[in-house]
């Protein structure tokens, strides 16, 4: 099966005041439709670095991302968040969600952002990730775990082409944490969702098909 | 919905944000409607039945007192081919409803040529003695009504007429009683109204009477005269309205800038969820116009408070506001809104996504 997102010899090298940092060296990965694949490696190895060039959130100083077939070298900013909109699905560790809207109008959101109606869809999301009861409230009435299942359906209410999440759990109690993973768990199983998930635990690696290491910036086993 | 729940989000700053623009579209519309009591004044001066003004040769500084003499003047000017009417006028100030008014005495039988005969909505015009004929607008200013005796210049005036504002003067006194109050040997009028034979006779009459030695005006030029005046004070509102504009656009400027600076986590957020830079640049600028249209609501509404407040305290001001100035303040308004948040939009549309989801 074709990979759904290459990456090729990916660099991202940082500069401050004259001081070049490097956070990824070369990376090459390749994600084929409907894998669960879970990065992994200890803090500062590169692994948001990583997850920001495939989401296209960031260009790389060498190397490219293919996304869908298509190659982001070079592309203008206009095309990549055209294609970020229609292949990515991004979940922050902070959940990132809006605080003056509710649940159910940050998930919708992200439909609106893309020019689509929003109609059901948001709430039927909601309902997939255990939420419709609470969706018209704000995040600050929501717990952590709530938040992150809203930020969840939020990401995969567009249906993306790959789900992006970085360390989901990070902020989440082991309670909350095993609620998120399973809801993960089930909407990869059901959906055959593609999703590339970072994280510093070895327990939420575990729920991947794939483990993939990172150091310094470099993949160490895939 | 994210641009109006963003400017709950910050209830006061927003309130701040919209008074600032209305203060200054009131401000635009009340000071436009200030400058109407000059046209006013122009239109009711020149609401007279007669062709042209004449005054003496120091010309109109000072519409006060008697600086000619009147029947003497009033002899040369008759004599004069094509004048058909000279009418004396005699203007002292009188305080009335709390305010320094022009008085114009007047030759009762010279009324006709101020107002027509529906022009009267209570009483009847002058014949004589110590009468007084006011204005409507006069009449609300001082709660003044028919009959009611009044002191003034040490003595006794009866009001016997009401007439519809408009006319030339809000108090009407016969010349030769203000006359006597002001103790002149002779009958002495501030300035004359000429009526000529018709309009072709107009131009002669006037070189005829500067011949005399005296400054003659037609009526459109004596408007003109004032509309200079106006002139001079459109430039002041002028600056003025530039300097409101520019406080408008300082606070706007302010306030969005210091909206996308607290925000600009939220929009990593938004760009990492696929928010375009002109979706972001729109976002922006859509926060500014609820601030725009909320600012010329408010504006509107302090215009109507503020010219009720100042009419009360001075009923005799005119302040008329053409609607279509309310139109002119409302895209003033909007200018100097959208460049004020010009600048903080396109720093939004601009910054790197990943730093700002980095900013805490």
């Amino acid at each position: 099966m074709q990979p759904i997102l290459i990456t090729r010899g990916l660099t991202k090298v940082y500069r401050s005041d004259g001081v070049a940092t490097p956070a990824l060296r070369g990376v090459d990965l390749a994600i084929t439709p409907g894998e669960f694949v879970a990065v992994m490696g200890p803090s500062g190895c590169g692994k948001s670095t990583l997850l920001y060039l495939m989401g296209l959130l960031d260009t790389p100083t060498q190397g490219t991302v293919i996304i869908a077939g298509a190659d982001t070298r070079g592309l203008a900013d206009g095309r990549r968040t055209r294609l970020r909109r229609e292949h990515i699905g991004y979940v922050f560790q902070r959940f990132n969600l809006l605080p003056t809207l509710s649940a159910e109008e940050n998930v919708g959101l992200a439909l609106k952002l893309r020019g689509r109606p929003v109609g059901s869809a948001a709430r039927e999301m909601l309902a997939a990730v255990g939420l419709d009861d609470n969706r018209r409230r704000r995040p600050s009435a929501l717990s952590v775990g709530e938040q992150q299942r809203v930020a969840i359906a939020r990401a995969l209410v567009t249906r993306p082409t790959v789900l992006l999440a970085d360390e989901p759990t990070g902020n989440l109690d082991s309670e909350a944490s095993d609620r998120v993973m399973d809801l993960v768990g089930r909407l990869h199983r059901e959906r055959g969702q593609t999703i590339v998930l970072i994280t510093h635990n070895e327990q939420v690696a575990r729920r991947g098909d794939r483990l993939v290491r990172m150091r310094d910036g470099q993949l160490l086993t895939d | 919905m994210l641009p109006l729940a963003n400017i709950l989000a910050r209830k006061v700053r927003a309130a701040i944000s919209v008074l600032a623009v209305g203060v200054g579209v009131a401000l635009f519309l009340v000071l436009v409607g200030l400058t109407s009591m000059l046209h006013e004044i122009a239109n009711r001066t020149t609401n007279v039945d007669a062709h042209i003004m004449v005054m003496p040769a120091s010309g109109p500084a000072l519409l006060l007192g008697g600086g000619l003499p009147a029947d003497k003047t009033e002899a040369r000017l008759r004599a004069i081919p094509g004048v058909r009417e000279a009418i004396p006028v005699l203007c002292w100030s009188l305080n009335m409803a709390g305010r320094d008014q022009n008085a114009f005495g007047i030759r009762p039988g010279d009324w006709r040529f101020f107002a027509a005969p529906d022009r009267l909505v209570e009483g009847r015009p002058l014949e004589g003695g110590f009468e007084m004929l006011i204005d409507t607008r006069l009449q609300r200013a001082g709660d003044f009504r028919l009959g009611q005796q009044i002191e003034r210049l040490n003595h006794t005036f009866t009001i016997v007429g009401i007439a519809r504002e408009g006319v030339a003067g809000r108090v009407f006194v016969p010349i030769d009683t203000l006359n006597e109050c002001l103790q002149q040997d002779t009958r002495r009028a501030t300035f004359f109204y000429v009526k000529a034979d018709g309009p072709a006779s107009v131009e002669p009459v006037r070189e005829a009477v500067a011949n005399l030695k005296l400054s003659a005006f037609t009526l459109d030029e004596y408007y003109a005269r004032l509309a200079n005046l106006l002139g001079d004070m459109h430039l002041v509102i002028g600056a003025v309205v530039i300097v409101a504009g520019f406080v408008c656009f300082l606070v706007i400027l302010l306030t969005v800038y210091t909206m996308v600076v607290e925000r600009t986590h939220e929009i990593g957020i938004l760009k990492g969820i696929g928010a375009s830079r002109l979706q972001i640049f729109g976002l922006i600028l859509a926060e500014a116009g609820l601030i725009l249209a909320g600012g010329i609501l408010a504006g509107f509404i302090l215009t109507v408070a503020g010219r009720a407040v100042i009419l009360h305290l001075q009923p005799l001001w005119t302040i008329d506001i053409p609607p279509i100035r309310f139109v002119h303040a409302a895209v003033l308004a909007a200018v100097g809104t959208l460049l004020g948040a010009l600048h903080p939009a396109l720093r939004a549309a601009r910054q790197d996504p990943v730093e700002s989801l980095r900013y805490e």
